[in-house]
């Protein structure tokens, strides 16, 4: 080769190229490596101000629950407060659990459907349940109020627009022997379950505690009325 | 020969070593101005073998070509014309044509 001329200055250059290299290669890296730690940095930011934003509604609900306490139209108050659902509630009462059947259907002959647990028997159930006297009822965890839907979800169920699944746990606090009564009747919901091979167990309990309604009570449509006759 | 390899590795080590990196705003401009080096150097290989080197010539070209790329690339990057692309071809096209200069004439000379 005739590289004798500026030998030096080759190895100069070439220690440039390889620091130039060696940089590029780092940031290249650098690059690569930071790219989901910005990630984590922005959801650690909007955890953080949730949960600061969770405390402070937290916060606001318990001053107006205190606030609506010490109100001067207490009484009235806590009933309306009972009826609407709004604040948990205990006392006696049962619960009661529903699951689909275990038996096997004899495939083809029969309708599968008739062995799974409908929003229908669920109706029925908590239908009994209200007329036999039931002043608090919940299904999984959700309190049914007055506006409330037991309504079919594909295989869920949906209350208060939220679905749940089987097992299907109702509670119902009042008389505890007449609630079982109604459920345990002869002919009664329990009976017709039980042809299909739906389980439905029932628990006495002498403090059973339901939930409060958790989603915002807002009424868009409907306003008070003076009216209290209908007139024709 | 050996004296290049040689400042090749101890530049290698020395960037590792060096505590910072290019910010992520002057990568682009960085990656353009060393395949310019790159060029460079393969164009003053071309020449020691092809019997016409200079040293002057090689490193004023050298730093040079990386300078003005990286110039160029940053002017058309404020002119809304993106030149990166336009000098990454033209730069890999001269160092493959560079390459196959050196192939050629060490396959003639074996």
């Amino acid at each position: 080769m005739y590289i004798a001329k500026g030998r030096l200055s080759i190895a100069c250059v070439c220690m440039v190229l390889g620091f130039m290299l060696a940089i590029q290669f780092r940031t290249t890296q650098d690059i690569k490596a930071s790219m989901p730690l910005q990630r984590i940095e922005v959801l650690t930011e909007r955890l953080q101000r949730l949960e600061s934003e969770n405390h402070d509604l937290q916060a606001e609900l318990q001053d107006l629950k205190a606030k609506a306490e010490t109100d001067t139209a207490g009484e009235l108050n806590k009933d309306m407060m009972m009826l609407s659902g709004t604040t948990p509630l205990e006392g006696p009462g049962i619960i009661l659990t529903i699951d689909d059947s275990s038996k096997k259907s004899n495939q083809g002959t029969e309708d599968i459907n008739l062995y799974l647990v409908h929003d229908e028997d669920l109706l029925k159930v908590v239908n009994e349940l209200r007329a036999a006297g039931a002043e608090a009822l919940s299904l999984n965890g959700q309190r049914l109020t007055a506006n409330s839907e037991i309504r079919c979800a594909g295989p869920t169920v949906s209350v208060n627009n939220v679905r749940s699944a089987p097992p299907f746990e109702i509670r119902a606090i009042g008389n505890v022997k007449d609630l079982e009564n109604a459920i345990n009747m002869r002919g009664g919901v329990a009976d017709t379950l039980k042809v299909w091979g739906i389980n439905l167990q029932v628990q006495k309990a002498e403090k059973i505690w339901v939930p409060a309604y958790k989603n915002a009570v807002r009424y868009k449509y409907a306003v008070q009325s003076d009216q209290q006759e209908e007139v024709k | 020969m050996i004296l290049a390899l040689a400042g090749l590795t101890v530049g290698i080590v020395l960037g590792f070593v060096f505590p910072w990196s290019i910010p992520v705003a002057y990568s682009k401009l960085f990656s353009i101005a060393l395949l310019a080096s790159l060029d460079s150097v393969f164009g003053g290989i071309r020449a020691a073998i092809e019997g016409y080197f200079d040293d002057k010539v090689f490193i004023s070209g050298f730093f040079s070509n990386a300078l003005l790329a990286a110039f160029l690339v940053y002017v058309g990057d404020h002119l809304g014309i993106d030149l990166y692309y336009v000098a990454l071809l033209a730069l890999g096209l001269r160092i493959f044509n560079n390459l196959g200069r050196i192939r050629q004439y060490l396959l003639k000379k074996h």
